[in-house]
C-alpha cells in the first residue's frame, strides 16, 4: 500500500494521521492488507455472498405516531446547537 | 456479611430470608467496587440512581423475577437513559444517552439493578482491554495483565466477585475470551436472539449481545431476561423463548461433540492441550461421545472477518462527526475540517486502523476483491457447519490459544498478532451460530477456557452441557487472591 492509497483513505473516512506515525500506519495496514489477501487462495466461484447470517427479510414496522419528542435531550448532547438545530460552521457565504 | 462472590440465587435467598435488603446489598456492592477501583473495571458508577432504584425494588411486591434487586453491571457500549455511556472512547466521553438499550431495559424491568458501566476495548475493538481511552483493566488473577476483551470490564468485575454478572456483547469472541481469560463463563447467543437495539454498533452483522457470570446458571438467568423479540430492531428473531433454566440439569448421556481437526489442537502450548484433554475425559465420563469433524474453510475465519468487521465498522462509526454529538475538535476552518479533526482527534489508534482497513475494503475497485470475496467465504464457513451439525450436537476447541498476557505484550508491532487471539471464537459470529467458555482449570496460574459451539438457537443445550460439566468439576468456583489489589 503505497503513500497516495493511505492519503486517499484517509480522505473518503475524514481521518487525519500524524505525520510521525504514518510510516507505522502504512505498515499496519499493509499487514492487515496481506492478511485478508489470503482470502483470494478459496475457490468462490457461484457462491452467493452472506451478509448476515439470518438470511431473513428484515420486517418492516408499523407505521404508528407516537409522541415522543426529545428534541431537546437530543440536542443538549450537540457540542453547539440554538433552540431548533445542530450549529456547524457556516457553510454558504 | 460479605457479598463478594455471591451467586444469584444465593444473593436472591438472602433478600428474600430478609437478611439483606436490596437497597443494603447495592451499597455493599458500590462499597466492594470502590475498595477494588484500582481494577479499573469501571468507567461510570450509577451511585444515587441505583440506590434510588434499590429503594424502590424493596418497596414492590409485585416482581417474583430472581434478578429482582441484584446488582449488575452493563458494558458501557448499552445505551443507558441518563447515565453516560462512553463506548470508551474519547469521542463519547461526555455522552449521555436519551433512551436505554432493549437488552440492559429487560434486565431492568426484571428488577435488576445497574451499579455501574464496565471498561471495554475503544468501540469494542480489541482483544486486550488495552485500547479503552480510560486505560487498562487489571486481570484480578495478576496485576498488569490484561482481562482479555473487549468486555474486559464486565469479566475482571464479575472474576472479581464485586458483582455475580454483567453483560457484554460479542463481535468475534469480546465475551468468551474475555471470560476465559478471567476464569468465568461468558456467552455468545445466536445473531438476532437478544436486541441490538441501543448497543452502539460496531460490525451489525457480527456483534451480539450477551451475559458474563461465574457459572452457567447465573448466564442462564440472565440470558433468559435478555432474549426476545423486539421490533425496534429488524434483526431480532421472532421465536419463541425457551425457559434456559428447565432443560439446564438433563443429562448429557449421549451427547455427541466435534473436534475440529483444522485447528490443530497439537501446535498450541503443551500445558493448554492437557487442559483440553482433561476436560474431554470429564465429559466422556458424562457419557459424551467425541468424534472428529471437519470445516474445511475454518482457516479462512481470520481474514473473513478482518475484511467484513472493519467494513461495517468503517460504515457504523461515519456517524461520529463531531456534529450532533460526541466530542468536537475546537479551531476549525469548515465543515470538512470539522469532521477530520473531531474524528481524528476523537478516535484511539486501533479504531482509526479498523475505519481505514474498512474504507480501503468497501472503495471502488477493491470492494469484490475484499468485501464481496469475504461475504462469499463467509457462506462457505456457515455451509461448513451446517454440514458437521447434520452428525453432531456441539462443538468443543479451547476459547484462547493461550492465557491472558502482560500489558503491552501483544500487537504493539503488529496488530495481525492481537487479532490471531480470536482464531477459535470468531467462526461462530460469523456463522451466528451460539457459543460458550467456561473455565476449566489454570495455566502458570492462569485461568484457560473451554468453548462449546451449538447449532442456530441451541443455547439450552449449551447451557446444559456447560452446567453439568460444572456441576461435575470445581474450575469456575476457584477465585483469584487479589492480595495485589
Amino acid at each position: 500500500m503505497d503513500q497516495e492509497t493511505v492519503r486517499t483513505i484517509c480522505y473518503l473516512a475524514r481521518l487525519e494521521i500524524d505525520k510521525d506515525k504514518a510510516e507505522k500506519i502504512e505498515n499496519e495496514l499493509e499487514a492487515i492488507i496481506n492478511l485478508i489477501g489470503g482470502l483470494q487462495a478459496f475457490d468462490t466461484e457461484n457462491i452467493e455472498p452472506l451478509y448476515s447470517p439470518l438470511e431473513q427479510k428484515a420486517f418492516k414496522h408499523e407505521d404508528i405516531e407516537n409522541s415522543d419528542n426529545k428534541k431537546d435531550e437530543f440536542l443538549k448532547n450537540a457540542a453547539a446547537s440554538n433552540d431548533d438545530y445542530f450549529l456547524v460552521p457556516r457553510v454558504v457565504e | 456479611m460479605s457479598i463478594q462472590y455471591k451467586t444469584i440465587s444465593q444473593l436472591r435467598e438472602m433478600i428474600d430470608a430478609k437478611s439483606i435488603s436490596s437497597q443494603e446489598l447495592v451499597k455493599e456492592t458500590l462499597k466492594l467496587a470502590e475498595s477494588l477501583k484500582e481494577l479499573n473495571c469501571f468507567v461510570t458508577m450509577n451511585k444515587d440512581e441505583g440506590i434510588k432504584k434499590a429503594i424502590e425494588v424493596d418497596g414492590t411486591n409485585t416482581s417474583n423475577s430472581l434478578l429482582k434487586g441484584i446488582p449488575l453491571a452493563q458494558k458501557d457500549l448499552f445505551c443507558t437513559e441518563g447515565l453516560r455511556t462512553t463506548c470508551s472512547s474519547k469521542i463519547l466521553a461526555d455522552f449521555v444517552p436519551p433512551y436505554t438499550a432493549t437488552a440492559v431495559e429487560k434486565l431492568e424491568n426484571a428488577g435488576s439493578i445497574t451499579i455501574g458501566k464496565t471498561n471495554m476495548d475503544e468501540f469494542a475493538m480489541g482483544s486486550s482491554n488495552e485500547t479503552s481511552f480510560f486505560g487498562n483493566v487489571h486481570n484480578p488473577w495478576k496485576k498488569g495483565y490484561v482481562p482479555g476483551g473487549s468486555s474486559g470490564g464486565s469479566a475482571a468485575a464479575v472474576a472479581a466477585g464485586i458483582i455475580p454478572a454483567a453483560t457484554g456483547t460479542d463481535t468475534g469472541g469480546s465475551i468468551r475470551q474475555p471470560a476465559a481469560h478471567c476464569g468465568i463463563t461468558g456467552i455468545k447467543p445466536t445473531y438476532g436472539r437478544v436486541s441490538r437495539w441501543g448497543m452502539i454498533a460496531f460490525a451489525s452483522s457480527l456483534d451480539q449481545a450477551g451475559p458474563l457470570a461465574r457459572s452457567a446458571e447465573d448466564c442462564a438467568i440472565l440470558l433468559n431476561e435478555m432474549s426476545g423479540y423486539d421490533p425496534k430492531d429488524t434483526t431480532c428473531l421472532n421465536v419463541e423463548n425457551t425457559n434456559l433454566l428447565q432443560s439446564i440439569n438433563q443429562p448429557i448421556k449421549g451427547l455427541k461433540i466435534g473436534i475440529v481437526k483444522e485447528f490443530n489442537l497439537g501446535d498450541l502450548k503443551a500445558e493448554v492441550q492437557i487442559r483440553f484433554e482433561e476436560s474431554k475425559k470429564i465429559y466422556e465420563s458424562l457419557g459424551a461421545e467425541f468424534v472428529e469433524i471437519s470445516l474445511p474453510s475454518i482457516s479462512a475465519s481470520v481474514p473473513t472477518y478482518y475484511s467484513i468487521a472493519p467494513a461495517e465498522c468503517s460504515s457504523n462509526l461515519s456517524r461520529f462527526d463531531g456534529v450532533r454529538f460526541g466530542y468536537r475538535a475546537k479551531d476549525t476552518d469548515d465543515l470538512n475540517d470539522l469532521y477530520i479533526k473531531s474524528r481524528s482527534e476523537g478516535f484511539g489508534d486501533e479504531v482509526k486502523r479498523r475505519i481505514l482497513i474498512g474504507t480501503y475494503a468497501l472503495s471502488a475497485g477493491y470492494y469484490d476483491a475484499y468485501y464481496k470475496k469475504a461475504q462469499q467465504v463467509r457462506r462457505l464457513i456457515k455451509n461448513d457447519f451446517e454440514v458437521a451439525f447434520r452428525s453432531i450436537d456441539l462443538i468443543m476447541t479451547p476459547t484462547s490459544p493461550g492465557t491472558a498476557f502482560a500489558f503491552g505484550s501483544k500487537g504493539v508491532q503488529n496488530p495481525v498478532e492481537l487479532y490471531l487471539e480470536d482464531l477459535f471464537t470468531i467462526s461462530s459470529n460469523l456463522a451466528g451460530l451460539p457459543a460458550i467458555s467456561i473455565p476449566h482449570g489454570k495455566v502458570n496460574g492462569l485461568p484457560v477456557g473451554l468453548q462449546l459451539i451449538g447449532n442456530f438457537l441451541k443455547e439450552d443445550l449449551l447451557l446444559n452441557a456447560a452446567h453439568i460439566f460444572q456441576q461435575n468439576s470445581e474450575f469456575h468456583l476457584e477465585r483469584p487472591s487479589m492480595e495485589e489489589f
